[in-house]
C-alpha cells in the first residue's frame, strides 16, 4: 500500500516486526494505509446512518399503525411517476458509481473520472425531479407550514395525513440532503484524484464514497415504496388530490 | 533524558513552531486525551456550581436566592453540562484515548486526524451548548438568562413551546452526539485492527473490553437521539407534527426515542468505569483477576441488554401494560452481569496482597457506593414501586449513587492510577487519601438523605418543599459543602503533583498490562519502542509479583 | 487490488437488470396482484433489493466481521420496531386517547 508522500516524514509508516519467544516474526499492523481499517470504519459510520433512518422509519410505522387509512389516502395523492423516475435514476447512478470504482481499480483513471461525473449528473437530475415534485405539492397547498398541514382550521387534513406529509417532507428532505452531501463528496474525490492522492493502488476514498452512494440508494429503496406505493392499490394515477 | 510526548508531536497539518499551536493541532492520542480532560473538568466545575446554587436555594422552604424560573434553568444547566459535556465523552475520551492504544500496543488510534477533528467538534458543541448562557439581560436589578429550562431531557411538548433558547442546546447535543459517535467508531476500528500481534480478544486488558462495549453503544444508540433532536428542531420550526398533540403527534414517542439512546448512555458511562475497576483491583491485590472471561463477556452483555430496557423511564408516562412488563423484566436482567462483575472483583481480592494506595481506595469506595446505586436501581425497576418513586428524590439519589458514586468515583480512581503514567510524576499519597475520605463522607452525607426524603414523597425538580423535608435538605447541604471542599482539595493535590511531584519509574504500581511497559515515563511520542508479541494473559501474578518481563526490545525474558 | 475491469463489469450489469426488474414489479404489484397485501409485499421487494445491493454493489459478500456488524445493527432496529408495534397494539387507553382516536 502506497502512503501519502506529501505528509510529514514522521507519519511515514515503517513496517514493524514483533518477535515471539520462539523467534518467529509477526507483522505489526500500523494505522497508516490500513485499507481494511478504512473500510471497517466507513461501514461503522454507515450503520449510524442506518440507525438514524431506522428511527425515522420507526416513527413512520408507529403512525402508520395508528392511522392506517389516512396514510393510504395520503400516499395515493403522491406523484408516483416522478417518484418512479427518480428510483430508476438512482439505480443507474449506482451502476455508474460502481463502474467508476471498477475502472479506477483496473487502472483506468480517466474512465473512472468520467463515471463520477456521470453519477453527479444523475444525482443532479434526481434533485431536479425532487424540486419539481415539491413545487407541485406546494401549489396544491401541501407543504410544511401551509394550512392543510396545520391543525384547527377549515383546510386541516386529518391527523394521519398531517403526520404522513410531515414525515414525507422530513425523510425525503433528509434523503435529498444526503444526495447533496454525496455530490460534494464526489467533487472532493475528483480533486483528490486530480492531485494524485487517490490512485488505482490507493483507492480507499473512492471505495468508501461508492459505498456511501450505495447506502443513499439503499435508503431510497425503502423510502420510495413506504411513501409512494402503499396507497397505489386504491387510486390509479398520480395526481395530488388537494384542496 | 529521552524525549517524551510533551516535547514533540505530530500535527494534523503543517509544522507549527509555537508550543500552543502544536497542542491545538496535535493528533497524538495522549495529548488529545489530556486536552479532553482539561476541558471536561472545567465544565464539570461549572455544573457543580449550578448544583451548589440549587442546594443553597433548597436550604430552607420558600424562595431564598434565586427565582423559580432560574432554578429550572439551573437544573437544566447542571444536567446538560454534566451529561453531554462531561460524563458522555467522559472516560472514553480521556482514558480511552490516552491508555487504550497503549494497552493494546498500538502507536495511535486508527484514524488520528479524525480523532483531532472529533475533539474540535466536541469543543464546537460545548460552545454552542453554553452560548445561550451569555445571552442574559439585567432588568430591575435582577439577572435573567435565556438558557433552556426544559431539563436535560427536552421532553416534548414543553420544549417545543418554551420561550427560552432550547434550540442552541438541541443543536449542541446533536453536535456532541456526532463527536461521541466518531470517538466510538475510531476506537472500534482501533481495537479490531491495531492490537499487537498475538493479542486476541481474550488477551486484551479488561479496560479495553469496557471501551469496546462502550464504543458499540456510542455508535449504535447515539444516532437515534441525534435524529430525535433533529425531528424536535423541525417540529419547532416547520411544524412537522410528529411530537405535537394538536396535530396528532405523540409526545410519548419523543420519550421513547430519547431514552432509546439515553438509557444505553448510562451503560456507555459505566462500562469503561467498570473497566478501570478491573484494572485497579488485580494490580493492587497483586493477583490475577478472577473470572476474566465472565467480566469481559458481562461487559458485552450489559451493552447488549442495555439497549433493550429504555422503557423503564416511561412507566408513568403512558405505555401499554404489556410493554411495561417486558421492560421491567429486561431491566432486572441487567443486574445479573453487573452482579457477576462485583463477585469477580471481590473474589480477586480474596487471599490477595492488598495494597491500599489511593487508586485502590477509590475502587473500594466505589464498590460500596455503586452497590447502593445499583441495588436501588433494581427497586425502581419494579413497576409498582416505580409509580411511587419515579418522580421523587429517591430516583435522584439512585442516579447519583450510580453515576457520581460509580462513574465519577472510578474516573477519579483512574486519574490517580494513570497519573504517574501520563505525567511521569507522583502526587502526594497522604494528601490524596485525605481527599478521598473527605469526598467519600461528603458524598454519602449529600445523597443518602435523599433516598429517605424521596421515599416519603419529596418530588424532584421542585424549587420549594414542605417544611417536614427541611432536615433532609439541610443534611444534604452540609454534605454538599464537604463534598465540594473535597473536590477542590483533590484537584489541588493533583495539580501540585503535576507541578512538583516526585519523578516516577515507568511502572510504579507493579502492574502487568502493556501501558506499564513503556521505555520511559512519561511515554515517548510513538509509545512502545518495539511492539511486543502478546502470548500472555493481561494480569499474570505469581506470589504477588508480575510474571511477564521484557527486555529493552520488548522481547519476553521471563 | 488491481482488478480486471471487463471481467467484473458483467456482474454489475446483471445486478442492474435484476434491480430494474424488481422495480418494475414494485410498480405493477398494487394493481396487478394481491392488492390487499401491498404494504407487506412492497417491503418484501424492498428487502430483496436491499439485499442484492448490499451483497453485490457494496461487496458485503465474504466480509465476515462487517457482515456481523450489519446484522447486529439491523437486529436492534427490528427490536425497536417490535416493541413499538407491541406497545401500540396493546395500549389500554387507545379508545379514550385524543391521539389514538381523535374526535371525528
Amino acid at each position: 500500500m502506497a502512503h501519502d508522500s506529501h505528509e510529514h516524514d514522521a507519519h511515514v509508516y515503517v513496517p514493524e516486526i514483533a518477535i515471539d519467544r520462539d523467534g518467529k516474526e509477526h507483522v505489526v499492523q500500523g494505522w497508516q494505509g490500513d485499507y481494511e481499517g478504512g473500510k471497517l470504519g466507513f461501514w461503522l459510520f454507515m450503520l449510524t446512518e442506518v440507525l438514524m433512518f431506522g428511527a425515522m422509519f420507526m416513527v413512520l410505522t408507529y403512525y402508520f399503525t395508528l392511522h392506517h387509512q389516512d396514510f393510504i389516502n395520503a400516499s395515493a395523492g403522491l406523484n408516483r411517476v416522478l417518484g418512479g423516475v427518480n428510483t430508476v435514476v438512482l439505480l443507474f447512478s449506482a451502476l455508474t458509481m460502481g463502474l467508476g470504482l471498477l475502472k479506477m481499480r483496473s487502472g483506468d483513471v480517466k474512465g473512472a473520472k468520467l463515471m463520477i461525473w456521470a453519477t453527479m449528473l444523475l444525482a443532479a437530475v434526481f434533485l431536479g425531479v425532487k424540486a419539481v415534485e415539491w413545487t407541485a405539492e406546494y401549489h396544491h397547498g401541501i407543504f410544511l407550514g401551509l394550512d392543510a398541514l396545520q391543525s384547527g382550521n377549515e383546510h386541516s387534513k386529518p391527523f394521519g395525513e398531517i403526520l404522513f406529509f410531515g414525515m414525507y417532507f422530513t425523510m425525503t428532505g433528509l434523503h435529498g440532503f444526503h444526495i447533496i452531501i454525496g455530490i460534494g463528496l464526489m467533487l472532493w474525490l475528483l480533486k483528490r484524484i486530480n492531485s494524485g492522492k487517490v490512485t488505482p493502488e490507493h483507492n480507499i476514498l473512492h471505495f468508501n464514497i461508492a459505498l456511501y452512494w450505495d447506502l443513499v440508494h439503499l435508503i431510497w429503496v425503502f423510502v420510495f415504496p413506504y411513501f409512494y406505493m402503499i396507497g397505489a392499490g386504491d387510486i390509479a394515477g398520480g395526481v395530488i388530490h388537494g384542496h | 533524558m529521552s524525549k517524551s510526548y510533551f516535547d514533540e508531536t505530530h500535527c494534523a497539518f503543517g509544522h507549527p513552531k509555537s508550543t500552543f499551536m502544536q497542542w491545538m493541532l496535535t493528533i497524538d492520542h495522549k495529548r488529545i486525551g489530556i486536552m479532553y480532560a482539561v476541558v471536561m473538568f472545567t465544565f464539570f466545575f461549572v455544573a457543580v456550581a449550578a448544583a451548589l446554587t440549587m442546594r443553597f436555594e433548597l436550604f430552607a422552604p420558600g424562595q431564598q436566592f434565586i427565582e423559580a424560573h432560574t432554578f429550572n434553568q439551573a437544573f437544566t444547566l447542571h444536567g446538560v453540562v454534566m451529561v453531554f459535556l462531561f460524563i458522555i465523552p467522559g472516560i472514553p475520551a480521556v482514558f480511552g484515548n490516552i491508555v487504550m492504544p497503549l494497552m493494546i500496543g498500538a502507536k495511535d488510534v486508527s484514524f488520528p486526524r479524525l480523532n483531532w477533528f472529533t475533539f474540535w467538534l466536541y469543543i464546537v458543541g460545548c460552545i454552542v451548548a453554553l452560548s445561550s448562557l451569555f445571552n442574559f439581560s439585567i432588568a430591575d436589578g435582577s439577572l435573567t438568562f435565556n438558557f433552556a429550562d426544559t431539563g436535560w431531557t427536552f421532553y416534548a411538548p414543553y420544549s417545543l413551546n418554551t420561550d427560552t433558547n432550547v434550540v442552541s442546546t438541541l443543536v449542541a447535543a446533536f453536535i456532541l452526539g456526532m463527536a461521541s459517535i466518531l470517538t466510538g467508531l475510531n476506537f472500534l476500528v482501533t481495537i479490531h485492527r491495531l492490537r499487537a500481534p498475538g493479542m486476541d480478544f481474550f488477551k486484551m486488558p479488561l479496560f479495553v473490553w469496557g471501551i469496546y462495549a462502550t464504543a458499540w453503544i456510542q455508535l449504535l444508540a447515539t444516532p437515534v437521539v441525534g435524529i430525535t433532536l433533529v425531528l424536535a428542531l423541525l417540529e419547532k420550526y416547520f411544524g412537522i407534527g410528529i411530537f405535537d398533540p394538536a396535530k396528532g403527534g405523540d409526545p410519548v414517542l419523543f420519550q421513547h426515542l430519547f431514552w432509546i439512546y439515553s438509557h444505553p448512555a448510562v451503560y456507555l458511562m459505566i462500562l469503561p468505569a467498570f473497566g478501570i475497576m478491573s484494572e485497579i483491583i488485580p494490580a493492587f491485590s497483586r493477583r490475577e483477576i478472577f473470572g476474566y472471561r465472565t467480566i469481559a463477556l458481562s461487559s458485552a452483555a450489559i451493552a447488549g441488554v442495555g439497549y433493550l430496557v429504555w422503557g423503564h423511564h416511561l412507566f408513568t408516562s403512558g405505555m401499554s401494560d404489556l410493554a411495561k412488563i417486558i421492560f421491567s423484566f429486561l431491566t432486572f436482567f441487567v443486574a445479573i452481569p453487573t452482579g457477576i462483575k462485583f463477585y469477580d472483583w471481590i473474589a480477586t481480592m480474596y487471599k490477595g496482597k492488598i495494597v491500599l494506595d489511593t487508586p485502590m481506595l477509590w475502587a473500594l469506595g466505589t464498590i460500596i457506593t455503586f452497590a447502593i446505586g445499583g441495588l436501588s436501581g433494581v427497586t425502581i425497576a419494579m413497576i409498582g414501586a416505580d409509580i411511587h418513586l419515579q418522580d421523587t428524590y429517591y430516583t435522584i439519589a439512585h442516579f447519583h449513587y450510580a453515576m457520581l458514586g460509580g462513574v465519577v468515583f472510578l474516573f477519579f480512581a483512574g486519574i490517580h492510577y494513570w497519573f504517574p503514567l501520563v505525567f511521569g510524576k507522583m502526587y502526594s499519597e497522604a494528601k490524596a487519601k485525605f481527599a478521598f475520605y473527605t469526598l467519600f463522607i461528603g458524598f454519602n452525607l449529600l445523597w443518602f438523605p435523599m433516598f429517605i426524603a424521596g421515599y416519603y414523597g419529596m418530588p424532584r425538580r421542585y424549587f420549594d418543599y414542605l417544611p417536614e423535608f427541611q432536615i433532609y435538605h439541610q443534611i444534604s447541604f452540609w454534605g454538599a459543602i464537604i463534598f465540594v471542599s473535597g473536590l477542590i482539595y483533590m484537584f489541588y493535590v493533583l495539580i501540585q503533583g503535576i507541578r512538583n511531584g516526585k519523578p516516577t519509574t515507568p511502572n510504579p504500581w507493579n502492574a502487568t498490562t502493556l501501558e506499564w511497559h513503556l521505555p520511559s515515563s512519561p511515554p515517548p511520542l510513538e509509545n512502545h519502542t518495539k511492539v511486543p508479541y502478546v502470548d500472555f494473559r493481561p494480569y499474570e501474578y505469581h506470589h504477588g509479583q508480575p510474571v511477564v518481563k521484557f527486555d529493552e526490545n520488548m522481547k519476553r525474558i521471563d | 487490488m488491481v482488478t480486471n475491469y471487463k471481467a467484473e463489469k458483467g456482474g454489475y450489469y446483471k445486478v442492474l437488470f435484476g434491480l430494474l426488474a424488481l422495480t418494475a414489479l414494485t410498480f405493477i404489484q398494487p394493481t396487478m396482484f394481491l392488492p390487499d397485501m401491498t404494504f407487506g409485499l412492497q417491503m418484501l421487494i424492498g428487502t430483496v433489493k436491499a439485499w442484492i445491493i448490499l451483497m453485490y454493489y457494496m461487496h458485503l459478500k465474504g466480509e465476515t466481521l462487517i457482515g456481523w456488524t450489519v446484522i447486529f445493527a439491523v437486529f436492534i432496529v427490528v427490536f425497536f420496531f417490535a416493541i413499538v408495534i407491541i406497545d401500540v397494539n396493546n395500549f389500554q387507553y387507545a379508545d379514550v386517547s385524543h391521539i389514538t382516536s381523535p374526535a371525528k
